[in-house]
């Protein structure tokens, strides 16, 4: 008889060759201490942590920890129920106000992970002889939630607001709704979506919506945060936002807001919402109070992009291939997966931490050393990061040997 | 796909000039081949062999129906109604 995991064989055989190599495991990470937003201490030693989807840095603001720490005492440590029995308290319900106030929308719906909000959203939000369009690129949750649906699923070229067109175009005659999905950032090449195009296609066609995956926008573009739309001038045209508090906003959750009317109905029908505990107070209290550093958070911002380009231009003058235009989002490229995984290794064991990331979870097939910036990250910090890229990818044979200039005379 | 019927032999000859490119190991091409078995496609190729047929037919492929396609003939066939349903 054919054992229960005998299809993930390949897989199995897989990462035993990676281990087999020798070296840490990459999707095996211990941070023992966490020393500030940008270094933590692994495997004994002092880490640069360039891969944790914490932009803004927030997740040591002093007023969200004394939030944090008030709402624990008065609240304790969890709400041991779901939003629909017990665990609603007046911070959840203060948190969907502050998120209307900070996106200007009528309703907002948290949930207790960013993943559980498209899951959610996207299962219940079309219905059968409904229409979703996807952005191929967009996330395994979107992914996961759009499969939960009883909607038509079909995919459009990643950023082709033409080929989206086209699609909608050969929809004309069907009589459901049609709800476009995007990102605001793509998550491993830090791309953003043409939304103004996006826009232009959805007003084409009759009976079409549009929701936005923000969660590596928020807090990242825009005058106020509100992330691609109020970046691009056009949030009043994306009918919804789906969003996490587990990147910029410091801590775990997530969100959907929307101005359709009676938004607040899919509290009934969403599972992920229903059937999971909330989100514990202090949770809530942190995000809460962070929604309001990102709002005022203007500076913050314009020390991500100054280190965003200062990283950027650092590794492209190195001679390293990069994915990625300049964005918080940094992707360099390896020629394999072997590859990758070894210059991972290099990189941790020379103190610094970045995402590996490769196929079948990247596009175009890249095997990926994926950065994240972080408003805190010092010039020197990221000096560091370079010299240790250039001399981890020269080792590799990734790029020449720099001879050292001698002075004549 | 429960689906019966023949694959026309145009399609089928579409879906080959379609799958040289893809068809990595030189598998010998038959409406019953099949793309995960037969040709070592994983659940991202056929994705992209999928986006290859779209562009060729000019139709859109619902994701729904993939659970259901094993083979050519599968595909095959479903392309086809989609393309008749198209043309009214």
């Amino acid at each position: 008889m054919a054992g229960i995991f005998d299809r993930f064989a390949n897989l199995v055989a897989q990462r035993q060759a990676m281990l087999d190599e020798g070296g840490s495991d990459p999707f095996q990470v211990r941070m023992d201490e966490v020393l500030s937003q940008t270094e933590a201490i692994i495997a004994g030693k002092r880490t640069i942590l360039c891969g944790t989807n914490n932009y803004l840095g927030l997740t040591f603001a002093p007023e969200a920890l004394k939030a944090a720490h008030d709402a624990l005492d008065a609240f304790g440590t969890g709400t041991t129920g779901s939003r629909v029995a017990n665990g609603t308290y007046s911070g959840h319900k203060d948190l969907e106000r502050t998120l209307c106030e900070f996106f200007n929308k009528d309703s907002a719906i948290v949930f207790s992970t960013g993943f559980l909000a498209n899951a959610g959203v996207l299962s219940t939000l079309m219905g059968p002889g409904d229409f979703i369009l996807m952005d191929a690129d967009c996330h395994a949750s979107i992914y996961d939630g759009v499969r939960a649906s009883s909607a038509e699923i079909i995919r459009f070229k990643h950023n082709d607001a033409a080929d989206l067109d086209k699609r909608l175009a050969r929809l004309a005659d069907k009589p459901g709704n049609k709800l476009i999905v995007i990102e605001g950032i793509y998550s491993m090449l830090g791309d953003k979506a043409p939304l103004k195009d996006i826009v232009a296609v959805k007003k084409k066609h009759a009976n079409t919506f549009l929701l936005s995956d923000e969660a590596h926008s928020v807090g990242v573009l825009g005058r106020y945060g509100r992330g691609l739309p109020e970046e691009a001038g056009c949030e009043d045209d994306v009918d919804f936002i789906v969003g996490t508090f587990s990147k910029s906003v410091g801590t775990v959750g997530g969100f959907v807001v929307s101005s359709y009317p009676n938004f607040d109905m899919l509290r009934l029908v969403c599972r992920p919402y229903i059937f999971t505990a909330s989100l514990p107070p202090s949770v809530v209290a942190s995000a809460r109070v962070n929604l309001g550093l990102i709002k005022n958070g203007g500076a913050l911002r314009t020390r991500l992009m100054r280190n965003a380009k200062a990283l950027h231009n650092g590794l492209t003058e190195a001679g390293l291939k990069l994915a990625s235009d300049i964005s918080p989002v940094v992707a360099v490229v390896a020629p394999d997966p072997q590859t990758a995984i070894a210059f991972w290794r290099g990189l941790i064991d020379a103190g610094v931490y970045v995402n590996l990331a490769l196929p079948p979870a990247t596009p175009y097939g890249y095997s990926l050393l994926r950065c994240s910036l972080c408003a805190a990250h010092t010039e020197e910090q990221l000096r560091e990061v370079v010299a240790i890229f250039t001399t981890v990818a020269t080792n590799l044979g990734l790029i020449e040997r720099r001879t050292p200039r001698v002075a004549l005379g | 796909m429960t689906a019966n019927g023949e694959l026309s032999p145009d399609t089928f000859a579409a879906f080959y000039e379609l799958l040289k490119p893809f068809n990595k190991t030189g598998v010998d091409l038959k409406p019953e081949t099949r793309f995960s078995e037969d040709l070592n496609f994983d659940s991202l190729v056929v994705m992209e062999f999928v986006a290859t047929v779209e562009d060729r037919f000019d139709i859109s492929v619902p994701m729904n129906i993939l659970p259901d396609i094993a083979t050519i003939q599968h595909l095959g066939l479903a392309v086809e109604k989609i393309v008749k349903a198209a043309k009214g």
